[in-house]
């Protein structure tokens, strides 16, 4: 059933991780874009790794929703990674072709990692 | 276009307000729990019916939650079809506006919204609809066991 849609904000070696939660619908869209600000002027980070680990549901708003934080982040020039996807919203993300421009990741400490070591950090231990 | 004459699984009614889509994929997915449908033609099945839950109460029903979204899950041989029906007549699942095409949207020449009936044309295998008066039905078909290849082809 419905669960609440909640976002946090974690800085990481060369980016950020919005740790999405919930559902991922239109009802999340002040929330996410508000993460998506602070991460920016709090970190400016040059990669933004969107984890869905926690997300349960994502709809056509959501997919919007991530199409609008995509094209802003492109606008300046952020680099955007997905983790934690199920199959079944990976193939979403394929047939969209959100996965033509964002890099998906099985997990987060993979994405972590692969973030780390694009921006000559060290690799996170897993 | 599957024969409709098949025995009924589901039949129920939600107000037209937003959260009934996530109800009627709970009742829709126990439903077809025993219909032979893949995990992952399940999943499918479930998003293109939440995006014409959506549709229809938005589109359809303008929201009014007096005015009920009546869905019906039937079992035909070969073929498990999804009815979902609201008082729209003026809308539509068959023709998209325009077509989602992300780049753009990524490039703001178009809205990054529009991916509902996108979804819905993709995730089963067939897709259809029927106005009866004011009442507009939409039917989703999945066949289990077949190659999971949704064409998004139109009936």
């Amino acid at each position: 059933m419905n669960t609440t849609f909640g976002v946090a904000v974690r800085a990481i070696p060369g980016g950020v991780v919005l740790e999405l939660e919930g559902d991922i619908d239109g009802t999340a869209g002040p929330g996410l874009v508000a993460a998506y600000q602070k991460a920016v002027v709090d970190t400016s980070p040059q990669r933004v790794l969107l984890d869905f680990t926690a997300a349960d549901y994502i709809n056509s708003s959501g997919i919007a929703l991530i199409v609008s934080v995509l094209a802003q982040a492109r606008s300046e020039h952020r680099e955007v990674l997905a983790s934690g996807l199920s199959d079944h919203y990976r193939e979403i993300f394929e047939i969209t072709r959100l996965a033509d421009f964002i890099e998906l990741h099985s997990n987060r400490d993979e994405a972590v990692n692969r973030i780390a070591e694009s921006s000559g950090r060290p690799r996170q231990q897993s | 276009m599957p024969d409709r004459d098949g025995r009924e699984l589901a039949a129920f009614a939600l107000a037209s307000r937003a959260g009934s889509e996530r109800q009627a994929l709970a009742k829709i997915a126990e439903a077809v729990s025993d219909s032979g449908l893949s995990s992952r033609q399940l999943e499918r099945l479930k998003t293109a019916a939440a995006e014409a839950m959506m549709n229809a109460i938005e589109h359809g029903n303008h929201a009014r939650s007096e005015l009920p979204v009546e869905v019906t899950v039937v079992e035909t041989e070969g073929a498990v079809v999804v009815s979902i029906s609201d008082r729209g007549a003026d809308t539509g699942v068959t023709q998209e506006p325009v077509e989602p095409d992300l780049d753009q949207k990524l490039a703001g020449l178009q809205t990054p919204r529009g991916w509902g009936l996108f979804l819905i044309r993709h995730m089963v295998d067939e897709v259809d609809e029927v106005r009866e008066g004011e009442r507009h039905t939409v039917r989703l078909t999945v066949r289990p066991g077949g190659t999971e290849q949704a064409s998004g082809s139109q009936g």
